[in-house]
């Protein structure tokens, strides 16, 4: 990388094309003028050549000690200053901060609502009529140093008339430098089960989650454990993972830290068709034992193992290559539940009841955004919640022949990528009489950092 | 149970026996056209290149994509724009796939943006200003002295992360600079007569090219970085060209034309289609025609 090199160079190059040039006075002026140039270029290119060389050798030797410098290592020594140096002071340390608004007004013809054959989670609820915030979050992200990342996403939100609740949705640790597409997690999280169950409810489709998210996932589970996946090196993506954790959450419950509660376990592919069309499939678990579960406001109480199995698709399209511009994404679950143990329905005094069946559900959506700013969808999703022993007729597992459904048509808006508003209509037969039209009106905006989020 | 586990075993053995045979190549992931193929011209036949996404693509908005994750874990450098513009998804596919020498601040990990001097850096930054990116503007590869200076880095990098070839490296670093240097010097001298001229943009995704050629963007379809066109801007653009001598509107392909061509009619300025990065048109094949391209369209759009 000699300067000989260079000057060889541009002397061959000027050699080369001086023949064209021969002539006038002008030509030998041009000629002089472009002389200087390349000069006053090749001795600029010179030194960086030059600054580079020193640096390379800095970096090498950084290889050979594996240095473990977070940040403004060897390599950001060049002539131009790298963004991440630009900040000065504490603040560059500072983890990315950001906090997600969701509002919405509903509006529903029913008085009540409930969903006949299964005992549901608080998170199942019908929201509040009128105007009302969902849920406020707090996410916090950053590097705690080469190896691990940290995040915590503090949930903020009220339920009808008992205050505030704080809910730590999700405070983990991750492992970002494991080699051979390892991964590690600990602490608290959304378990990697289906598709929705890992997502935060902002990045959702619909105002609210399909009917079996809410009844098997009382929304979602998340719950403290550990969590490993592992990405197969194969051409077409694919990766397996799992977890163990306390089993906390429903549908698991009342670990009492002595043992595992429950684990997870996956697999799953995808890959593109063609340049336009994304794709994913997989299958899960989750199996909690030994739970000891209290659900319908404390009514309704579960002993026993609850094992949920579910499929999970979803295919992106790109009509005309670009996402940005026009895209089509369709996707579905299908989820199976087994639970063996014993239900007590304390309101309708039914006693310890042996049980051992199957609850299945499952959802279908599409969602088109025909232009840059909106999309429309539509969404199907039923639950079937199986054959009940004689000694629970009446009580709240007891569908009565009633296998509930809900049909929601959304159309949304998305000022920028930080801001959403969503129409939505729904019909919701989740019970025998109770045939509920629902309006709702929500925002989702996002402040402070830029989030990145999965596929 | 049994033969779960079993199963399961067979898959962890047969993983780890396709990943056992050591990969000759060095796997380069570039996250944009004009970087893979910058890659295939330093690396040559020592490496192997996926590109993330197409020129058809709008490089911020796409998603960390199941392929995607498949090609960063078997990557051994990452080499993309930086300055936030794939802050949507790279940081998510590095921290899930990536191993441990392509994360930020190791060799493996290269981002163009940050070796040379960006324009529309702003003083502060909010986010009522649009989509901009506190480390100014990201689409630093429409200056041909840019994809100059990112070579050399390029080449430190490969010559850092496969020692073997460094000097096949530095060779085909050396011819492509004497190359790149001629060729750019006779898109300077033939783009002479663009200095000054004034077009319309879209995004701000032309700026260095525009700085490069010495021509000015008059005005931009986006209200605001990021924010789509709406009709009063399109009426205040209509008013502030009309005064204006203006030749072009640029499109890129993975811009949306409908605005351009609604101006277009109203001013009877012209569109420009110009291919924006590698790929974005059928002559654009390679960076060389990408900017052989562009010069020869914006040249073509003046008489």
């Amino acid at each position: 990388m000699s300067k000989k090199l260079l000057w060889a160079a541009s002397a061959a190059v000027l050699l080369h094309a001086s023949p064209a040039l021969a002539g006038t006075d002008a030509d030998i002026q041009a000629l002089r003028a472009e002389i200087q140039a390349m000069k006053q270029m090749y001795e600029q290119k010179i030194d960086t050549l030059e600054d580079r060389i020193d640096s390379l050798q800095h970096v090498t030797k950084a290889q050979n000690v594996a240095s473990v410098e977070p940040s403004a290592g060897p390599i950001e020594t060049a002539s131009v200053p790298a963004t991440a140096t630009r900040q000065t002071g504490d603040n560059s340390f500072n983890p990315a901060v950001s906090v997600i608004l969701n509002g919405r007004y509903g509006s529903f013809s029913e008085r009540d609502s409930e969903l006949a054959g299964f005992a549901i989670g608080e998170e199942t609820e019908r929201p509040e009529e009128g105007l009302s915030i969902d849920e406020t979050e707090l996410n916090f992200s950053a590097s705690v140093d080469d190896k691990f990342r940290g995040s915590a996403t503090i949930a903020l939100h009220e339920h009808d008339g008992e205050g505030v609740e704080i809910e730590i949705e999700e405070a983990y640790l991750e492992t970002i430098a494991l080699p051979h597409g390892v991964q590690a997690k600990a602490g608290r999280f959304f378990s990697d089960i289906g598709y929705l169950n890992s997502h935060h409810t902002h990045e959702d489709d619909f105002v609210d989650r399909p009917l079996p998210s809410r009844a098997f996932l009382n929304k979602a589970y998340n719950d403290d454990g550990v969590e490993v996946s592992w990405i197969l090196p194969t051409d077409l993506y694919s990766e397996i993972g799992g977890s163990i954790l306390q089993g906390d959450d429903f549908p698991a419950g009342g670990g009492d830290g002595s043992d595992f509660g429950s684990w997870t376990a996956y697999g799953r592919i995808g890959g593109d068709i063609g340049e336009n069309t994304a794709w994913r499939a997989g299958v899960s678990t989750l199996q909690a034992s030994g739970v000891e579960r209290s659900a319908n406001e404390d009514l309704v109480l579960f002993e026993g193992d609850s094992d949920l199995y579910i499929a999970d698709a979803r295919v992106v399209w790109a009509p005309t290559g670009n996402n940005h511009e026009e895209e089509v994404i369709v996707q579905g679950e299908y989820f199976i539940r087994n639970e063996d143990g014993s239900y007590d329905d304390t309101d309708a005094g039914t006693g310890a009841v042996f049980y051992d069946d199957r609850q299945t559900g499952w959802y279908a959506q599409g969602v088109y955004k025909f232009h840059p700013q909106w999309r429309a969808g539509l969404r199907y999703s039923a639950l079937d919640s199986g054959n009940i022993p004689d000694a629970l007729a009446g009580s709240a597992l007891d569908a009565d022949g009633h296998d509930p459904w809900n049909a929601s048509g959304m159309i949304d808006w998305s000022n920028s990528e930080f801001s959403r508003l969503r129409l939505q209509f729904s019909r919701e037969e989740l019970a025998n009489d109770l045939d509920d039209n629902q309006v709702m009106l929500q925002y989702i905006m996002s402040i402070g950092a830029h989030g990145a989020h999965a596929f | 149970m049994i033969i779960r586990k079993s199963y399961f075993w067979a898959i962890m053995v047969l993983g780890m026996l396709s990943a056992s045979p050591a990969s000759a190549s060095i796997n380069i992931f570039a996250c944009e056209p004009e970087w893979g193929a910058l890659a295939e011209e330093i690396g040559g036949d020592h490496v192997t290149v996926s590109v993330a996404t197409t020129a058809r693509q709008n490089a911020h908005h796409v998603s960390a994509k199941p392929s995607l994750l498949a090609k960063v874990r078997k990557a051994d450098l990452v080499f993309c724009t930086g300055a936030s513009l794939e802050i949507g998804w790279l940081p998510l596919l590095l921290r899930k796939a990536g191993g441990p020498d392509v994360q930020p601040e190791t060799a493996g990990w290269l981002m163009a943006s940050d070796y040379v001097d960006k324009l529309d850096v702003p003083d502060h930054v909010n986010r009522s200003m649009g989509h901009i990116h506190p480390e100014g503007n990201p689409h630093v590869h429409l200056n041909p002295h840019h994809i100059l200076t990112v070579s050399e880095y390029l080449a430190d990098r490969l010559a850092v992360i496969d020692p073997d070839h460094a000097a096949d490296y530095g060779a085909r670093l050396t011819a492509f600079q004497q190359r790149w240097t001629q060729t750019m010097e006779q898109w300077e001298r033939n783009a002479g007569e663009l200095k000054g001229a004034h077009v319309i943009v879209y995004h701000n995704g032309w700026s260095y090219l525009l700085d490069w050629l010495g021509m000015n963007a008059a005005a931009a379809l986006e209200p605001k970085p990021g924010i789509p066109p709406t009709a009063s801007h399109l009426e205040e653009v209509l008013r502030t060209v009309k005064a204006q001598n203006v030749q072009a509107i640029l499109v890129a392909p993975h811009e949306d034309e409908k605005a351009a061509q609604w101006l277009s009619d109203q001013s009877g300025i012209p569109i420009l289609h110009l291919p924006y990065t590698v790929g974005g048109n059928d002559k654009a094949q390679d960076l060389n025609g990408l900017f052989t391209e562009t010069v020869r369209l914006l040249k073509g759009a003046r008489s």
